[in-house]
């Protein structure tokens, strides 16, 4: 651990955490409520064992202070870019974690976990019935209205089941544990697994902010669980070795920072619909190396707006055509329409639609419910109502209940119960109702103590290759400030905590010591999407624009602190300023302003499309939608808030700039260094490169307009850092030619134009080509026309016609490869957006 | 009485788009008195696909779809049909037998009345609108002379006007203003019914164009027609109401599709890659041949 402040003599000797004589261990202070309502203090002796050890691993950790873990827990949560967004958040949030886990023994997490799959079982049952023979509707075990008042009854779907034989491959159950330790199912969700992309990253944070706290208390490992699911997707797919792909609403989606993870982790490509089309009953991805059919495809976008041919017609994020697809063997997990078990009145059949399709009862009870469609089940609400909660059935907003929340009925005034009581009558099938589940408690780290809250269970099921449940060893628990657990993730103020499930004697061979398991070692990059490809070759743009103006703002300071700010006597102020206006980095009527005030506005300007605030926020909103190819760290670098500084003062604004360019020096080297040598890279640098070049003949038209001054061929070297290889080539001070022949002829100056083109030309030869013809493709033969057409130039001759020439023809390479590479050909329309005639 | 309808309707492109995919939804449901002799659906230019769906509704789907560009679709659907009129029906049960009755069906077709019930795409369940009904609704009367007299009050209240609504127009708008053309009569009428816990559903189809002599001309007989069938109990039934009209759906309306709004029975929607600007005119024709 570093990082601690804590004095060299005060070190503590840490060699074994879990040391005998731990300092007074926490948990024994901990006093919750009610003790058998309390999961640490009902636990049984090995479990208990589990909490005592970790507590007391922690404090020993925290050097006695346990206020100290939560801000450095935090730190790790905002390293792994853990966050989330709540509805209506412009930006994500950071991701609260309870350094404190919940331990569960393996034999309790045993006979849940029987109870899940029996449930996860039933489900399936309950589904294919419902898109199949639809026998239970006939016999009366289910309403027809409990079906269809579902939003998610995909009635189209009834009579296609799909080809894997498998409505559900992923499933997710809330659980609550009541006051004396039973286990109570609250909600099943199968349309979207939320959270379990989580529960990977809290352990891992969990894991690395308290060592192997973990290990020693004999957790059971939750690595199996992924690859299994990833199996079970695989395993239904017709081709051998299936190419899988996510499918996410978009980066303004709740959990699109949890569908990255996820996806990174698991493989997956991360896909939108417009980077999927479908042609012949088959799903395809629009890659920089043409058309790549998909076999299996885990959607996170709603079966609504799933396909535009076959539910809203106004969907813009879905594929046209997809249902033809799956029809045809594509998989998608899960199925579409799944989502119709969701309903809340749906737990009231459960219990009979379990003895009917499995001839079991349930294993883990759900909450009573009551729905108010039966006549009697009705009678029975309304002469309880105080001692129950009434829902909207189906979700939707009701009379009574005008946001579609549940509410206690003890907790309305009477003009709200009477209107409730009115939308019961008028529409029964619309309202259903639950006993009241009290939930247990788990100590939370509260301000250096532990304090009990009230906590609900995530846990997570998924089929492994041989269509078997799996469930994950462990989950994601939410503790609440406020005691309201309603909402599908996280509320304000909602806490998550790891479950661990502890082992009574850890298994004997160790993680790492499994055998390897047969992979066919490979060494392709995955498919890289148009869409991919065109965010990182802008990535690349917005990054390399932003830092070119940080040195043109740095070189205007220079001058300034160099030759004082009067704007009449310096043609290189003048010049320079010209430069940051035809950038749009500063306004256009900015003329005469002191340059002081350019600066500040060149940096921080809110109005300006080129300030380098402007370009930044381009470049981190860029980067979001390329979370899963970014490593962590480069994330955290681009993701880093602009940098302050005193407007109008000189030197603040020097300071900054400088530490903007070592920023991006850092950033440049992290990308360099981190990202393998594939397409993505390419683009990247490629962007990189072609905005380097651009910016270049710019700034070299602003300063050198036909004459220059010293000064003016000085602020044009320092964009490239060429001054001490200039004095050292010329031992003289700068003139146009020299100055013009290192900052755009001379092919080995890593920061002059030429060196550019040789770039761009390396990248583009090594982009997979779409032609079989042999023949270049039109980026590479521009990349190589204006890459040999510098290298006939001579700097003594250089005139403004030629640079003009040069920008157009940059211009245009971009232009071409935009064409080439992120369009797919046979839309001749280029990317034009997907219309919906409806 | 037998009719012949032709229906033409033609989507152009400023500019030509590619993949263009369309589902229309043209071909007549076969419905009780209603017996239809040929039908046929003529899509210029020729579709690469085209697919013949059934459902998921009581509508027929035609799915084309187009590999090379095209800057128009021109589609021209043509049939005969003879209609049987249906006899006037009796009062029926009350509205709240029927809101009982509509749960006793143990089945999901899509003509049972389960899948009529709740609040769809575009026919929600609106307090407003469902307050406005109570008078025609609360009442102890039959449900065919409640349905009647709401059908009559939207007749009475609203005004027709062409252009102040589009196909997209939400219905509660036209219920505020009340004012619009047949459909959204008819999904204020659907939604009136839906918040009482009455299936109500929306068809699409045609009126005939001529009035028989010494009738005045119907609303809405020049283009595609919409109007509401109301579950009225076990023994009645699905049973029609034209609000635009103020009359039941007997022997002037040919049924093509039931679904729980316009959106599940549009003539035609789809979707297709390009910025090009579409419009989209039609013509109906219905002529009685004897």
């Amino acid at each position: 651990m570093t990082g601690q402040g804590v004095a060299p003599d005060e070190l503590p000797q840490v060699t074994d955490q879990l040391a005998p004589e731990p300092r007074a261990n926490p948990l024994t202070r901990y006093a919750p409520p009610d003790d058998a309502a309390d999961i640490f203090a009902s636990s049984a002796r090995v479990t208990r064992k589990a909490w005592q050890s970790y507590a007391a691993g922690l404090v020993n950790q925290s050097h006695g202070d346990l206020a100290a873990l939560q801000p450095y827990l935090d730190s790790h949560v905002e390293d792994l870019g853990l966050a989330f967004r709540l509805t209506g958040d412009e930006q994500e949030r950071s991701w609260p974690l309870n350094p404190m886990p919940i331990f569960i023994g393996a034999k309790e997490w045993d006979t849940i976990a029987e109870g899940l799959i029996q449930r996860a079982d039933l489900l399936e049952r309950l589904i294919a019935d419902m898109y199949g023979p639809q026998q239970l509707v006939r016999d009366g075990h289910l309403p027809a209205a409990v079906v269809s008042g579902s939003g998610e009854f995909a009635r189209r779907l009834v009579g296609a089941p799909p080809s894997s034989g498998h409505f559900l491959n992923v499933y997710a159950v809330d659980l609550a544990r009541g006051p004396s330790g039973e286990w109570r199912v609250l909600a099943d969700r199968v349309r979207f697994p939320v959270g379990i992309g989580y529960v990977l990253e809290n352990r891992q944070v969990i894991g690395r902010a308290t060592g192997g706290l973990l290990n020693s208390v004999g957790v059971r490992s939750q690595v199996g669980f992924f690859d299994a699911f990833r199996e079970g997707i695989a395993a239904n797919c017709r081709r051998a070795d299936p190419r899988l792909a996510l499918l996410t609403p978009g980066r303004f989606a709740q959990s699109y920072p949890e569908q990255a993870h996820l996806a990174r982790h698991l493989g997956f490509s991360l896909v939108e619909g417009r980077d999927l089309t479908v042609r012949e009953d088959k799903l395809f991805m629009r890659t920089i190396a043409g058309l790549k059919q998909i076999d299996g495809l885990w959607r996170w976008v709603s079966t609504r707006d799933l396909d535009p041919l076959s539910f809203d017609a106004r969907s813009q994020i879905g594929v046209p055509n997809l249902i033809a697809a799956a029809a045809n063997g594509l998989v998608l997990a899960n199925w579409p329409g799944v989502g119709v078990v969701e309903s809340r009145a749906m737990p009231a059949f459960l219990p009979r639609l379990a003895r009917t399709l499995l001839g079991e009862t349930l294993k883990l009870p759900n909450a009573a419910t009551w729905w108010c469609g039966g006549e009697t089940e009705r009678e029975q609400v309304l002469a309880n109502f105080d001692s129950l909660v009434i829902s909207s059935a189906f979700r939707r907003p009701v009379t009574g209940l005008p946001d579609g929340r549940t509410r206690a009925g003890a907790s309305l005034d009477p003009a709200e119960r009477a209107e409730l009581e009115r939308g019961i009558a008028q529409r029964p099938i619309d309202y259903c109702a639950q006993e009241i589940v009290s939930l247990s408690t788990t100590p939370v780290l509260s301000e250096g103590r532990f304090e009990p809250r009230g906590f609900t269970l995530r846990a997570f099921l998924a089929r492994d290759g041989n269509g078997d449940w799996e469930v994950l060893q462990g989950g994601f628990a939410r503790v609440s400030q406020r005691g309201d657990l309603h909402t599908s993730l996280m509320g304000l103020g909602d806490i998550s905590t790891d479950l661990c499930i502890v082992e009574p004697r850890p298994s004997a061979v160790p993680e790492a010591m499994l055998p390897p398991a047969k992979l066919e070692i490979r060494r392709d990059q995955g498919l890289l999407s148009s869409q991919a490809a065109d965010n990182l070759f802008w990535l690349g743009r917005y990054g390399e624009r932003a830092h070119q103006t940080v040195r043109i703002v740095r070189a205007l300071c220079e001058q300034v602190a160099t030759a004082g700010s009067a704007l009449s006597a310096n043609t290189t102020l003048i010049r320079l300023s010209n430069l940051l206006r035809s950038l749009g980095a500063v306004p256009k009527k900015s003329i005469g302003w002191e340059p002081s005030r350019l600066a500040g506005e060149a940096l921080g300007g809110n109005e300006q499309p080129g300030s380098v605030r402007a370009l930044a926020e381009r470049e981190q909103r860029i980067a979001q939608l390329l979370r899963d190819r970014l490593t962590h760290d480069s994330w955290r670098a681009i993701q880093r808030s602009m940098l302050t500084y005193v407007p109008g003062d000189i030197d603040s604004m020097m300071i900054a700039c400088d530490r903007l360019i070592e920023r991006h020096a850092a950033l440049s080297w992290l990308l360099a260094d981190g990202m393998s040598r594939g397409s993505a890279w390419r683009f990247l640098d490629l962007g990189m490169r072609l905005e380097r070049g651009a910016m270049l003949l710019q700034a070299v038209q602003a300063l050198v307009p036909g004459s220059a001054s010293a000064a003016d061929l000085s602020a044009l070297l320092d964009l490239i850092d060429g001054q001490m290889l200039y004095r050292s080539r010329y031992l003289t001070m700068p003139y146009i030619a020299p100055v013009f022949d290192m900052v755009l002829l001379d092919p080995v100056q890593p920061r002059g134009l030429a060196y550019q083109l040789v770039r761009i030309e390396d990248h583009l030869s090594a982009i997979p080509p779409l032609q079989a013809d042999g023949m270049l493709e039109p980026p590479l033969r521009l990349a190589r026309q204006i890459r040999v057409g510098l290298e006939g130039l001579d700097a003594n001759v250089l005139d403004g016609a030629t640079l003009d020439t040069l920008r157009s023809d940059l211009a245009e390479l971009s232009e071409l490869i935009g064409k080439r590479y992120f369009l797919h050909d046979d839309d001749a329309l280029g990317k034009a957006p997907v219309r919906t005639l409806a | 009485m037998i009719y012949s309808v032709q229906h033409v309707s033609t989507v152009t492109y400023a500019a030509p788009v590619t993949q263009a995919q369309f589902n229309l939804r043209l071909a007549p449901w076969p419905w009780r008195g209603q017996e239809l002799h040929r039908h046929t659906l003529k899509i210029t230019p020729l579709p690469d696909v085209r697919k013949d769906q059934i459902g998921p509704y009581c509508v027929n789907t035609t799915h084309v779809g187009f590999t090379s560009a095209i800057d128009s679709l021109e589609v021209v659907s043509e049939f005969t049909v003879a209609i049987e009129p249906s006899p006037v029906p009796d009062d029926g049960p009350s509205a709240a037998q029927v809101r009982a009755e509509a749960l006793e069906v143990n089945s999901l077709s899509a003509l049972s009345p389960a899948p009529y019930l709740f609040a769809s795409r575009i026919a929600g369940i609106d307090s407003d609108i469902g307050e406005w009904a109570n008078g025609h609704l609360l009442s102890d009367a039959g449900i065919v002379a409640s349905a009647a007299s709401l059908m009559r009050a939207i007749n009475g209240q609203f005004t027709y006007r062409e252009g102040v609504t589009s196909s997209s127009t939400p219905p509660e708008q036209a219920f505020a203003s009340r004012e619009g053309v047949c459909q959204d009569f008819a999904h204020v009428m659907i939604m009136a019914l839906r918040s009482h816990g009455i299936p109500a559903a929306y068809v699409s189809g045609y009126l005939r164009t001529l009035p028989p002599p010494g009738k005045p001309k119907l609303v809405g007989a020049d283009a595609m027609h919409a109007w509401v069938n109301v579950w009225c109990g076990l023994d009645l039934g699905w049973i029609g109401f034209d609000p635009t009209n103020d009359c039941l759906a007997r022997d002037d309306h040919i049924l093509i599709g039931m679904g729980r709004d316009y959106a599940d029975v549009s003539p035609i929607d789809g979707t297709f890659i390009g910025d090009a600007p579409q419009t989209m005119v039609s013509s109906v024709d219905v002529t009685q041949a004897s």
